[in-house]
């Protein structure tokens, strides 16, 4: 068999739902349900049977689609994803509005943006009309130690 | 009927949701116009504005966000010859060769003249089918949504996944498994969160969106070797030319815009058809009863070959809206995205909804018309300034959509791990993107994945367990042989592809 990415996908798929399949039968149901003909379990089951054969049959019967992952930006890709990341980890503790800012600015200069107006603008009041429509306008609380140490928000 | 109409232009016409159709267009028309950023995506970002809306205004500016998108699709084919959605892949055909011939203006016209011509004669026809389809559906029981929704999941997979029908139908089976995370409907019992608390209530559909749509395309961007610094500015400087259409191009675009608007409504109905095939099966058709001079025309800047496609991918457009009104079943990726924030509202689209909601029901017709109009007189005149959004250079577009697609799933939440799990699957995303693993099926399976199990699980209850339930009733037979007739075509095209390709 002449393995290639489509092929190896397929694999990984069909090991992820006999996986899914596995969980399934170890879903806790009620004990008067067990035997029931419709439980928790059932409708997983048959996922699974689904995706068990069409993984399965994408294995067997996939052509010989050739893909090139080499010749892609993995590296940029990987650091904008630890910069989501970090944007995750820092918006709570510092903050939606200085967050924000700070991983647009990163992100913009990172991509090579070096024009310091162009770096401002883009940021700086793309999120303040954001707050101000989520905070002012619709109502919905974000909340910012930052902007409440300035008194811009109670 | 005649009073839901009117609670519907009520609805409609208050000053609020008028404005929200406006912004809902230019919103569209600005995201769809940029390239790689489709209707999906666009309305993905627009969930998180409606989150204080009520469910009609909502719909109108998603509505809205719809049809803009189709038509800055148009605007960036015809312009630079890059589609923003594959719905517009064949107005480039003819409308990109007449803007290198100096006539931009008068193709982005034709496009609008068009794309307001189909949308606006399907959106009649919709105000007829709808409601005679939701009355029909009224008897419907579980079993046959059951039945129905499993042919929308087959169809799509097989008409939405261009070739790759076993892939499409992984992508299914996973956005299923998906929905099965969380807390069962009936027993309460918790499945796959494996004891984590952020999965106890299942996955968020507007994550999931937001991810394999919004955010693994911004990855795209950078992803493919291109010129991060490319702008399309020269594109959007260059003179438009006149956008006026001489009385002989209005009535050789004319017929063409009557039968494509036909055929587009009627793609647009079927589940998993929808823009895309039928802006190619237009400009197909009308090449194919053109006359011999005017076939040498398509490709080479026709004027039927561009109002072809504009005018069937809006009119399909407003087609799939039947299905989604009448039976709760999206008949394209975007209105399954559109399914999706409904029931986020509490609201259960389907035949009832024509009966217990009709300021919605109708509204949402109404405001159609509203956004055709709107398309037209807002957009066609602002052309050469909407057009200048082309020069936005992508190191700049792509930290902007991220910033919206994470802005928007922590608003929902205000919890920071739906940010670490959204990255997580955008990245998966992207690589099944690569592998030409498609998105949409995973989308629908995982939105139509819990009423499945529901009607699923009534069926059988009624049934005493018996799966009979398939072959008892007509109309679950009937879904059931389109479903074997779809599953046969698709194993006769995968044969017929092997005895062409013996190397594959």
């Amino acid at each position: 068999m002449n393995f290639n990415y489509t092929r190896v996908s397929a694999l990984i798929f069909l090991l992820l739902f006999m996986m899914y399949s596995y969980f399934a039968g170890e879903i806790q149901v009620f004990s008067f349900d067990e035997n029931a003909d419709f439980n928790a379990r059932t409708f997983p089951k048959l996922i699974s049977y689904l995706g068990i054969a069409v993984s399965f049959l994408a294995l067997v019967l996939s052509g010989n689609e050739k893909e090139e992952f080499g010749h892609y930006e993995w590296l940029k890709v990987f650091i904008l994803f630890a910069l989501v990341f970090s944007y995750g980890m820092f918006i709570k503790s510092i903050g939606f509005f200085i967050s924000t800012n700070l991983f647009l600015l990163v992100s913009y200069y990172y991509l090579g943006v070096r024009n310091y107006k162009v770096l401002l603008f883009s940021s700086i009041p793309v999120v303040a009309a954001l707050q101000f429509m989520l905070h002012g306008l619709l109502d919905v609380y974000i909340r910012d130690p930052f902007l409440q140490l300035l008194g811009v928000i109670s | 009927m005649n009073e839901g109409i009117m609670i519907g232009i009520e609805t409609a016409f208050s000053g609020y949701n008028i404005f929200l159709v406006m912004l809902g267009c230019f919103a569209g028309t600005i995201i769809g116009m940029l390239p790689g950023l489709g209707p999906m995506s666009a309305i993905a970002l627009m969930i998180p504005i409606t989150y204080g809306f009520n469910p009609a205004s909502a719909m109108i500016l998603m509505a809205g966000v719809y049809y803009g998108a189709i038509f800055g699709g148009s605007t960036s084919s015809i312009l630079i010859n890059a589609p923003g959605v594959a719905g517009t892949v064949s107005s480039s055909f003819d409308g990109y060769p007449m803007a290198k011939n100096g006539q931009a203006g008068k193709a982005l016209a034709i496009a609008a003249y068009s794309s307001f011509a189909g949308g606006t004669i399907a959106a009649i026809f919709l105000l007829i089918a709808a409601p005679q389809l939701a009355k029909v559906s009224l008897s419907f029981q579980s079993a046959d949504y059951f039945a129905l929704m499993c042919v929308g999941l087959l169809s799509i997979a097989a008409f939405a996944s261009k070739g790759q029908f076993l892939k499409a139908m992984i992508m299914t089976a996973l956005g299923l498994a998906l929905s099965t995370v969380g807390q069962d409907s009936l027993s309460d019992i918790t499945r796959f969160a494996f004891g984590n608390i952020n999965l106890m209530d299942g996955i968020s559909f507007v994550l999931l969106v937001m991810a394999t749509f919004a955010m693994s395309e911004a990855f795209m961007i950078i992803f493919k070797k291109s010129d991060i610094n490319f702008k399309a500015s020269d594109a959007s400087k260059n003179k438009l030319g006149s956008i006026k259409l001489t009385k002989d191009e209005v009535k050789e675009m004319a017929p063409t815009i009557g039968r494509t608007s036909i055929l587009g409504f009627l793609v647009g109905v079927l589940p998993g058809a929808g823009a895309t095939i039928a802006s190619f099966l237009a400009w197909g058709f009308e090449r194919g009863i053109a006359s011999a001079k005017d076939k040498l025309k398509f490709g080479k800047g026709s004027i039927k070959g561009l109002a072809a496609p504009e005018t069937a991918n809006n009119a399909a457009c407003t087609g799939s809206f039947v299905p989604l009104l009448t039976l709760g079943i999206p008949g394209s990726g975007t209105t399954a995205v559109m399914l999706g924030a409904l029931l986020s509202f509490g609201v259960q689209p389907g035949p009832r909804l024509y009966i217990e909601q009709p300021e919605l029901f109708w509204a949402v017709i109404v405001s159609m018309y509203i956004g055709n109009v709107v398309l037209l007189v807002l957009n066609l005149p602002l052309i050469p300034y909407i057009a200048r959004i082309l020069a936005i250079p992508k190191n700049i577009l792509v930290p902007l959509v991220l910033f919206f697609s994470v802005t928007g799933v922590y608003l929902i939440s205000f919890n920071a791990f739906d940010i670490y799990f959204m990255a997580i699957v955008a990245l998966i995303s992207l690589v099944l993107r690569i592998l030409n693993f498609p998105m949409p099926p995973l989308i629908l399976g995982f939105i139509l994945g819990g009423m499945l199990e529901k009607n699923l699980r009534r069926a059988l209850l009624i049934n005493d367990g018996s799966y009979s339930f398939i072959w008892d009733r007509p109309i679950s037979l009937a879904l059931f042989v389109i479903m074997i007739m779809i599953v046969s075509l698709q194993i006769y095209q995968g044969v017929k592809k092997r005895k062409l390709s013996p190397n594959i």
